[in-house]
């Protein structure tokens, strides 16, 4: 029945087709009446009247519309850009284009004190490597570090107890001269080292020598790191070292090594008087 | 009521649904909306007017999006997509206000 009906309507329609939805007038006639019953509620009737199947293209078509419309306004949220137009667009560009050049900009600027602050830790750390330096020689110097190296060891036996503390100065004082970077005296009678540093002082004792306030006890070894062969020379030079031992009643021997250690260290105390003068007076 | 159902239908489906828009499709999907919110505020007009039919409606909301996209694909191929599409705007804009007045005037009776 319904759709006798609407074939009577798309009949009507072809013949008369007036205006926008304008439904021929032969159909359906109660619809026509204009005033009465109220829009509101042919709308309502129409809602609530048994569905027809003419219907589903409507229900289709707004269903469409709906979905739509949904995804339009979610593909809104996610990307604005891809339907804005030309000049929009354009407009967007420009903007990312200046912001761009700015942040380009800013990349050099932070380059270039990068680079500053890198060539400027460069300097720090040639500086800290030169100060590691001095601190290491420094420390060999005033003998607050073990060392190695080449050198020579002088074994003076004294059996008599007569060599005198300063025979030993001297020998020290020409291994000094010879190039000697590092020497300790043991006194193996008492199995003690002393090392020896520019404080160190050596004087006449009971038995032995006492250097730096260490009593030494005969036989005596003095080690010293430097050039082995102007070392072992400078002991024998005619009335050295060697000769002075022979006339104090001693008896010297030099050996030289490709590998000696000073292992005794000298404690630096506070000097208490000195202190650095100010510089550039 | 079946169009009723088909609208929430609609947009519940373009809420679950992760479809996107095809590129493009997409600068007329807009206008094609608009263009249909026309032809669903004549149909409801219409249905209070007591005059509604639906293959009238059918026609005429196909014929609304047909014809308010290929304006505005017209204008973006001459270079004047964007006054285009303000116009085609503009004109369902007020075609819209004039049938939501009549619709007032049915609901309110002002």
């Amino acid at each position: 029945m319904v759709e006798e009906q609407d074939k009577d309507q798309a009949n009507g329609k072809s013949q008369a087709d007036a205006g926008d939805a304008a439904a021929p007038s032969d159909t359906d006639v109660p619809r026509f009446r204009p005033a009465v019953p109220s829009g509101g509620r042919r709308f309502w009737r129409a809602m609530t009247k048994r569905p027809q199947a003419s219907h589903l293209g409507v229900a289709v078509l707004l269903a469409l519309l709906g979905f739509g419309a949904v995804l339009q306004v979610r593909g809104d949220e996610e990307d604005a850009l891809s339907h804005a137009r030309r000049d929009e667009l354009l407009q967007i560009y420009d903007g990312l284009t200046r912001e761009a050049d700015r942040l380009e900009e800013e990349i050099q600027d932070l380059r270039r004190d990068r680079d500053d602050l890198a060539s400027s830790a460069g300097d720090e750390s040639v500086a800290l490597e030169q100060a590691e330096e001095r601190l290491r020689q420094a420390q060999i110097v005033a003998g607050t570090v073990p060392v190695t190296g080449p050198g020579i060891q002088l074994t003076i036996s004294d059996p008599d107890n007569q060599v005198t503390d300063t025979t030993l100065f001297g020998a020290i004082y020409e291994l000094r001269s010879a190039g000697a970077e590092a020497i300790q005296i043991e006194g193996q009678g008492n199995d003690t080292a002393v090392r020896i540093v520019a404080e160190s002082y050596l004087l006449p004792a009971e038995g032995g020598v006492e250097v730096s306030g260490v009593m030494l006890r005969p036989p005596y070894v003095i080690t010293a790191i430097g050039n082995p062969e102007n070392l072992d020379e400078a002991m024998h030079f005619p009335q050295g070292v060697m000769s002075d031992v022979t006339l104090d009643g001693g008896d010297a021997t030099v050996t030289q090594f490709s590998e000696l250690t000073v292992e005794t260290l000298h404690e630096v105390t506070e000097p208490e008087h000195a202190s650095p003068a100010p510089e550039g007076e | 009521m079946i169009p009723a159902l088909g609208l929430v239908a609609g947009i519940i489906a373009g809420l679950f649904l992760d479809v996107s828009v095809p590129l493009d499709l997409q600068p007329y999907v807009p206008i094609a909306i608009v263009a249909a919110l026309d032809a669903v505020f004549g149909g409801i007009r219409a249905v209070m007017e007591g005059i509604f039919d639906d293959k009238v409606f059918v026609v005429s909301f196909i014929a609304n999006v047909l014809i308010a996209a290929l304006i505005v694909y017209l204008g973006d191929q001459l270079g004047v997509g964007a006054q285009l599409s303000t116009a085609v705007i503009v004109v369902l804009g007020i075609r819209i206000f004039t049938n939501a007045a009549t619709i007032r005037r049915h609901i309110f009776r002002a």
